[in-house]
């Protein structure tokens, strides 16, 4: 539906929000909750913006149109600023090596460009999906297992649970012994009943988290495990000069993060859950809900400058590409528009930005559709490369994602691998990446000849037939009377974004709540919709 | 996405058309019998659930409205997702929204579906005085898309039901699912705090 710009009516909101992602459209569900009026715009045809999933296509249009800013349309207008965009990714490599075969599925494919990227059950994006009701919008698929890199590039299956401790082959008795063992010293730290004397002393939370578990006698294969794994750190811990030390509390918060969420919904095996046609859903399913809630929806509209009051250097409001001039007090883009420093920012207001975890300025990320699963019997599955694992200078966690045709993602007889990993330039990044993707591509290898006679191996389709290596830029909200949304982070989750969504909620509107008191459903008649058969049904 | 067991048939429905053509109020007069003469062009409440029983089965709809996102042509693919079925409205006296429903269905048909029952529905039918679609043409055109037709009226009740009911019937009664379905996420705070401990 290729139309001219449509005019918007009505011209005054109380917020204007410029981009899809997943925390502007949050900001949106609770702006449009608290009774704001609010008007939530792209410039692309697509919802999610950065944490869209999109065809093979599209993705390729998407990373590299981002890579280009447009032509600034500035005029001489004294009372405006034009906005500008900056290339968020760099360095994009695509690679297709069965053209045909995609073409033939290209529908099938919603492809996340902020992967690899899961839910853990009980993070904060999970509460926020509960209480904005927005579970009847999506499914969700499990993560069937966990694996870790050990020595000599083998996958061995994390046991997550108590019931996968002890089956595990992989482990000796005296592993599991020391492994239960220390389950249990965090089990009476975070038990609230538990007197201080069985609580893990302030001395040792304050500790690198790696310098605990070694105090604990912990192995260093379970060592590997847990920091990994399950506390998901992405840098090597055990070197001295490392840059972002996990400390023991907030590996012991990563680990209750991870534990309880294998526990919460009955019906998911393991701790992660991935949304059924993929990451764009979530911010799709908030939008919604703000559309619930009146926010108005308008797709392919670019915005080109802001408008400023000629008197004080306010923001006022912005001008749409169709020419139109709209207006509101507040206003917030996505990260790809250059932070407008000259417009808004009275002096007794300054720019307040986030404090960003990494220390890295980048995150590699990776995208391969193949042909056949990591592991026969799995498709949706975890791998985490820790460092040292892929060479020994590695010093980045290599986490990487598979998805399969069950997840509504791509056709069925393929799958699709999301790799990450934080970085400081584009070579480091694609190193790590490449790495990981030639110690798969090995691995399928000599799976695939164990089991089959050779005169096969000459007719063998290539295992990847599509790849997209590219380099994202790390930003994070920033806030002033114009605010910024954070970039897609380098986590495999959205719990640091869901927070980030919410301080800036909260410094756009003080005295809002950004969840709804009371899961409220759309209408209280349709409380009776999707039937309690359990609280995580597989239909 | 239409489901079946022991004749229970879960069956999404996505209501599209112009704006102003009548789809809330079609919603409101099927769910609750009610209508409401100057409804607000974005209701509060976009998701509803009916059961209706017919010959063999017990349909129960899932409703999905647009929530106004079809103002300015953004609804979200999520909307269109593993629908069973679908209504498509426009009103009687506005030759323009009849020409926009005709591209609803050739979105809807772009989205491969080959097994979804489609409904084209006249509304405003009381409002004959003023009529500038014919039933003849809607009809002629419902026949060569493969839809049904009928003219209904939100406000006086006439063919309401009658849309649902024909929907109802016309569902396949064993669909093989477009995609394994996945898992609904429900709150149970009691199991959530029974399941915080660790390794449970």
């Amino acid at each position: 539906m290729t139309e001219a710009y449509p005019q918007i009516d009505p011209t005054t909101f109380d917020l204007i929000i410029v981009g899809t992602g997943l925390p502007e459209s949050l900001i949106a569900a609770a702006a449009s909750a608290a009774g704001k009026s609010v008007l939530h715009l792209d410039p692309n045809p697509f919802y999610g913006s950065h944490f869209a999933s999109l065809g093979p296509d599209e993705l390729s249009a998407f990373l590299s149109s981002s890579s280009f800013p447009p032509s600034s349309s500035s005029g001489e207008d004294p009372a405006t600023v034009s906005l500008t965009t900056r290339p968020l990714y760099s360095n994009v490599e695509i690679s297709s090596l069965a053209p045909e075969t995609l073409e033939e599925h290209a529908r099938k494919f919603n492809l996340d460009v902020a992967g690899p990227r899961v839910l853990f059950c009980a993070d904060r994006a999970i509460d926020a999906i509960l209480k904005w009701s927005t579970n009847h919008y999506l499914e969700f698929k499990a993560i069937d297992a966990n694996f870790i890199c050990v020595e000599n590039g083998k996958l061995m299956r994390v046991p997550d649970s108590r019931s996968a401790i002890f089956k595990d082959k992989n482990l000796s008795l005296i592993e599991k012994n020391q492994l239960m063992k220390f389950l249990k010293i965090v089990q009476r730290h975070l038990d609230p009943d538990e007197d201080a004397s069985s609580k893990v002393s302030q001395e040792d939370l304050e500790s690198p988290f790696a310098e605990f578990l070694a105090k604990i006698k912990l192995p260093p294969k379970i060592k590997s495990i847990i920091m990994y794994s399950i506390a998901m750190a992405d840098h090597d811990q055990d070197v001295e000069a490392c840059k972002n030390i996990l400390k023991t509390k907030d590996g012991i918060d990563r680990l209750a993060l991870f534990q309880s969420s294998v526990g919460r919904f009955p019906n998911s095996p393991g701790a992660l859950i991935y949304p059924s046609y993929g990451q764009g859903e979530l911010p799709q399913a908030f939008c919604r809900r703000a559309a619930v809630k009146r926010c108005l929806y308008v797709l392919r509209m670019p915005v080109v400058a802001l408008l400023i009051d000629e008197e004080n250097g306010q923001y006022r409001g912005i001008r749409l590409a169709s020419g139109q001039d709209l207006f509101s007090p507040k206003l917030i883009l996505d990260p790809s528009f250059v932070f407008p420093s000259q417009a808004g920012s009275s002096p007794e207001e300054p720019v307040h930005v986030f404090s960003e975890k990494a220390v890295e300025a980048k995150v590699a990320r990776g995208i391969c559709i193949t042909r056949s699963s990591l592991k026969p019997d799995i498709s949706n599955l975890l791998v985490v490369y820790p460092p040292r694992s892929l060479y020994p200078e590695q010093d980045i966690t290599v986490r990487v994602l598979q998805l399969g045709s069950t997840s509504a993602i791509c056709p069925p007889g393929m799958f699709v691998l999301y790799l990450s990993a934080l970085c400081n330039d584009a070579t480091q990044g694609k190193k790590l990446l490449n790495t990981a993707i030639s110690a798969i591509e090995v691995s399928q290898i000599s799976e695939r000849n164990a089991g089959v006679k050779n005169e096969d191996a000459e007719v063998e389709p290539p295992f990847i037939i599509w790849k997209a290596i590219f380099i994202q830029e790390l930003s994070a909200g920033k806030y002033g009377s114009i605010c910024s949304t954070p970039s897609p982070d380098g986590n495999l989750n959205y719990h640091d974004l869901v927070d980030a969504a919410e301080k800036l909620f909260h410094a756009t509107y003080p005295d809002e709540a950004f969840f709804p008191e009371t899961a409220s459903p759309e209408n209280a008649d349709e409380d009776n919709c999707p039937e309690d058969d359990g609280p995580l049904e597989e239909a | 996405m239409a489901s079946t067991g022991n004749k229970n048939i879960n069956a999404k429905l996505v209501l599209l058309g112009d704006v102003g053509a009548g789809k809330s109020s079609l919603v409101l007069r099927f769910v609750k019998g009610q209508f409401v003469e100057f409804q607000e062009s974005t209701i509060g409440a976009a998701f509803f659930s009916q059961t209706l029983a017919v010959n063999d089965a017990t349909v129960k709809f899932e409703i999905w409205d647009t929530a106004g996102q079809e103002r300015y042509h953004s609804l979200a693919p999520m909307y269109y997702r593993g629908a069973a079925a679908a209504i498509i409205v426009y009103d009687i006296t506005n030759q323009a929204s009849f020409e926009r429903a005709k591209k609803w269905v050739q979105e809807l048909q772009a989205q491969g579906n080959p097994n979804m029952v489609m409904a084209l529905a006249g509304n405003k039918a009381d409002l004959l005085d003023a009529r500038k679609v014919t039933s003849e043409e809607a009809q002629s055109y419902a026949q060569e898309n493969g839809l049904f037709f009928m003219e209904t009226s939100a406000k006086t009740a006439a063919n309401v039901n009658d849309v649902f009911y024909e929907i109802a019937k016309r569902l396949p009664r064993v669909q093989p699912a477009p995609n394994p379905s996945g898992m609904v996420l429900m709150d149970r705070p009691a199991e959530r705090t029974a399941s915080a401990s660790c390794c449970s």
